[in-house]
C-alpha cells in the first residue's frame, strides 16, 4: 500500500505504486484478473471506466479488469470478488487494489460527495456521515452507556498506533483532553472522534497456489439505505451478519480471533463493531478500551494500523489496508508495532453500516 | 401547528409503515398501500451538526423522530434545548419540510382527549399517562 494522507500524485499513480508493489512481493509480474475498487473517481477526478483506465495505466490492458463499488467498503467487496472469482476457478491470480483521491477537493464538497451514499430523502435534511454518526453515538450513550471518556480513547490509541505505522497519515500521539476538547462537529462527536479525509491505495494479491496467508472467511452483511426504516440504532446489523456469514465459511468462531482491524471512521464506532462482530460481550467495549485490552499489548490488539482515524481513510482503498496490515502482522513484517497473533479480523463498513463485510485471515502454520 | 396526519405506506405483508410513502417495502417486493400517521412521537436521538452541507445553516438541529403508528421520520428543530431521548414532541410542516417542536400544554391535552376519546379507554390512558410522567422524573437528567 502506499502512504496514506495528502498526497500530490494522481488516483492511478497512486494505485499503480500499490498494485505494482503488490505484484513485485507477490512474485507476479501478470496476474489473470484485475479488481479495482473506487467509491466515486468521477466526482473526486472526473474519470470514469476505471477498470479499463487502471488496467491500461499499468500495463496491463489485456488483463481482464473489473470495478467494484459498495461505497466506504468498496475495498472489501473487491477482495471478495477476487476470491470468488478464484474460488469458482475462473482465474488463478487476481490483482485486487483500490484507491481514493480526495485532498485536492474542499471540504464541503468531499462531504457531499461521500454524503451520496446516504439514503436521498434523508440527504434533504441536511444529514451528512457525521450526522448520522452523532445521532448513533447519542443513542449509544443513552441505551448502551457508552462514555465520552471510552470513545475518546479509542482515538487517542489509535494515534499511538499511527504514530508507529510509517504508512498512516496521522503520526502525532494524541492526549485524552486532547480528544475531548477537540471542536464539536456533530454533538456529541467532536472533530478527534472523526477519521480525516485522505488519499491513498493499497492493494492484495490473491492467488488459487499456497501462499503464507489464507482467506478463512469472508462475509457480507447488509441493512436498509434509509436510517429511519432501522429499529436498532446502536448496533450494525450488516456487521452481525456479516460476522456470521464469515465464521460460517471459517467454521470458526470469535474466540480464534487475535487481532482486528475495524472500521472507525468514528470512534464509537469500533466499540460498537467490537461488540458487533462478537468480539467483546455487549456492553463491554468501552471498559476493555479503557483498559488498555485493545492496544498494541493488549488482550485483543484493534487497529494496530492506526485504524481510519490515524491511518487516514481514502475510501476505496481502506478495507484492502485493513488486509494489507493483518498480513503483515500475520507475517511477522509489522515492525514497530508488531504483535503476536495467527488468526485475524477485518471489518469494513460501506454507507451508514448498509453494506458490511467481515474477513477471517489465518497464518498458514 | 402540529400535523394532524402524515402520509405514509404500510406494507401488506409485514405491515411496517414509512415515511414519507414509498412505492416497495424495504424488506417485501411488494407494492406498499398508502396510509397516514399523526404528527406526535418521541424524540429516537438528534444532533446538532456544526458544519453543516451548502445549504443549510449552522448550527442545525436534526433528529429523528419515532411517530405513533410506527414510522419514524427525519426532522430539522430550532433547538435542542430541553429536549431528550424520549421527550413527546410534534412535528410542523413548513415548506414541506418538517420540524420537531415541543407540545404545548394545549397541545397534550388536545392530543391526551383526542387519544383517550377515540380508543375510549380513558382510564387505561391516565394511568399510562400518569406512570410515564413519574418514569421521566426519576431518570430525568441521565442523557
Amino acid at each position: 500500500m502506499t502512504r496514506f494522507g495528502r498526497r500530490d500524485e494522481s488516483l492511478p499513480d497512486l494505485i499503480a505504486e500499490a498494485g505494482l508493489a503488490a505484484l513485485r512481493d507477490a512474485g507476479v509480474e501478470r496476474p489473470d484478473a484485475l479488481v479495482v475498487a473506487a467509491m466515486n473517481p468521477e466526482e473526486f477526478t472526473g474519470a470514469g471506466n476505471y477498470g479499463s483506465l487502471i488496467n491500461t495505466y499499468l500495463g496491463l490492458a489485456q488483463v481482464p479488469a473489473v470495478r467494484v463499488e459498495t461505497a466506504t467498503s468498496s475495498g472489501v467487496a473487491a477482495v471478495w470478488a477476487g476470491f470468488a472469482d478464484i474460488a469458482a476457478g475462473l482465474h488463478r491470480t487476481v490483482l485486487v487494489v483500490g484507491g481514493e483521491k480526495m485532498t485536492h477537493v474542499p471540504t464541503p464538497r468531499v462531504s457531499e460527495i461521500i454524503g451520496r451514499s446516504i439514503d436521498p430523502h434523508e440527504r434533504t435534511y441536511g444529514t451528512t456521515m457525521p450526522a448520522l454518526a452523532g445521532l448513533i453515538t447519542r443513542a449509544a450513550m443513552h441505551s448502551r452507556g457508552l462514555t465520552l471518556r471510552e470513545m475518546a480513547q479509542v482515538a487517542v490509541k489509535n494515534h499511538a498506533n499511527g504514530a508507529r505505522n510509517p504508512l498512516a497519515h496521522f503520526r502525532e500521539p494524541v492526549t485524552l483532553d486532547a480528544v475531548m476538547e477537540s471542536r464539536l462537529v456533530a454533538d456529541p462527536l467532536r472533530l478527534y472522534h472523526c477519521c480525516p479525509i485522505s488519499d491513498g491505495a493499497a492493494a492484495l494479491v490473491l492467488t488459487a497456489d499456497p501462499a503464507p496467508i489464507r482467506i478463512a472467511g469472508i462475509g457480507q452483511g447488509t441493512d436498509t439505505l434509509a436510517v429511519r426504516y432501522r429499529t436498532e440504532l446502536t448496533s450494525f446489523r450488516a456487521t452481525q451478519a456479516a460476522a456470521r456469514a464469515a465464521y460460517a465459511m471459517a467454521g470458526f468462531g470469535p474466540e480464534r480471533v487475535e487481532l482486528a482491524e475495524l472500521h472507525d471512521a468514528f470512534s464509537p464506532f469500533e466499540l460498537i463493531s467490537l461488540e458487533d462482530a462478537g468480539l467483546m460481550p455487549p456492553g463491554k467495549a468501552g471498559r476493555a478500551t479503557l483498559d488498555g485490552e485493545t492496544a498494541l499489548d493488549g488482550r485483543l490488539p484493534v487497529n494496530t494500523s492506526g485504524g481510519l482515524k490515524a491511518r487516514g481513510h481514502p475510501l476505496a482503498a481502506t478495507g484492502i489496508a485493513q488486509i494489507v496490515e493483518l498480513c503483515l502482522q500475520l507475517r511477522g513484517l509489522a515492525e514497530g508495532r508488531q504483535v503476536s497473533a495467527r488468526v485475524a479480523l477485518a471489518h469494513s463498513i460501506g454507507g451508514l453500516a448498509t453494506n458490511n463485510w467481515v474477513t477471517l485471515v489465518e497464518a498458514r502454520a | 401547528m402540529i400535523v394532524q396526519s402524515i402520509e405514509a405506506s404500510r406494507c401488506p405483508r409485514c405491515r411496517r409503515m414509512v415515511v414519507p410513502g414509498a412505492r416497495y417495502c424495504p424488506d417485501h417486493p411488494v407494492a406498499m398501500e398508502p396510509a397516514s400517521v399523526p404528527g406526535v412521537g418521541e424524540i429516537v436521538s438528534f444532533t446538532t451538526l456544526h458544519s453543516p452541507p451548502e445549504g443549510f445553516k449552522a448550527p442545525l438541529h436534526i433528529a429523528l423522530i419515532e411517530l405513533e403508528g410506527g414510522a419514524r421520520l427525519f426532522c430539522h428543530g430550532q433547538e435542542t434545548r430541553g429536549i431528550r431521548i424520549g421527550s413527546s414532541v410534534g412535528v410542523e410542516s413548513l415548506d414541506g419540510v418538517f420540524y420537531f417542536s415541543h407540545m404545548s400544554f394545549a397541545d397534550r391535552a388536545r392530543l391526551f382527549w383526542r387519544r383517550a376519546g377515540a380508543r375510549g379507554e380513558k382510564v387505561a390512558s391516565i394511568t399510562k399517562s400518569l406512570a410515564k410522567g413519574l418514569f421521566r422524573g426519576r431518570f430525568r437528567g441521565d442523557s
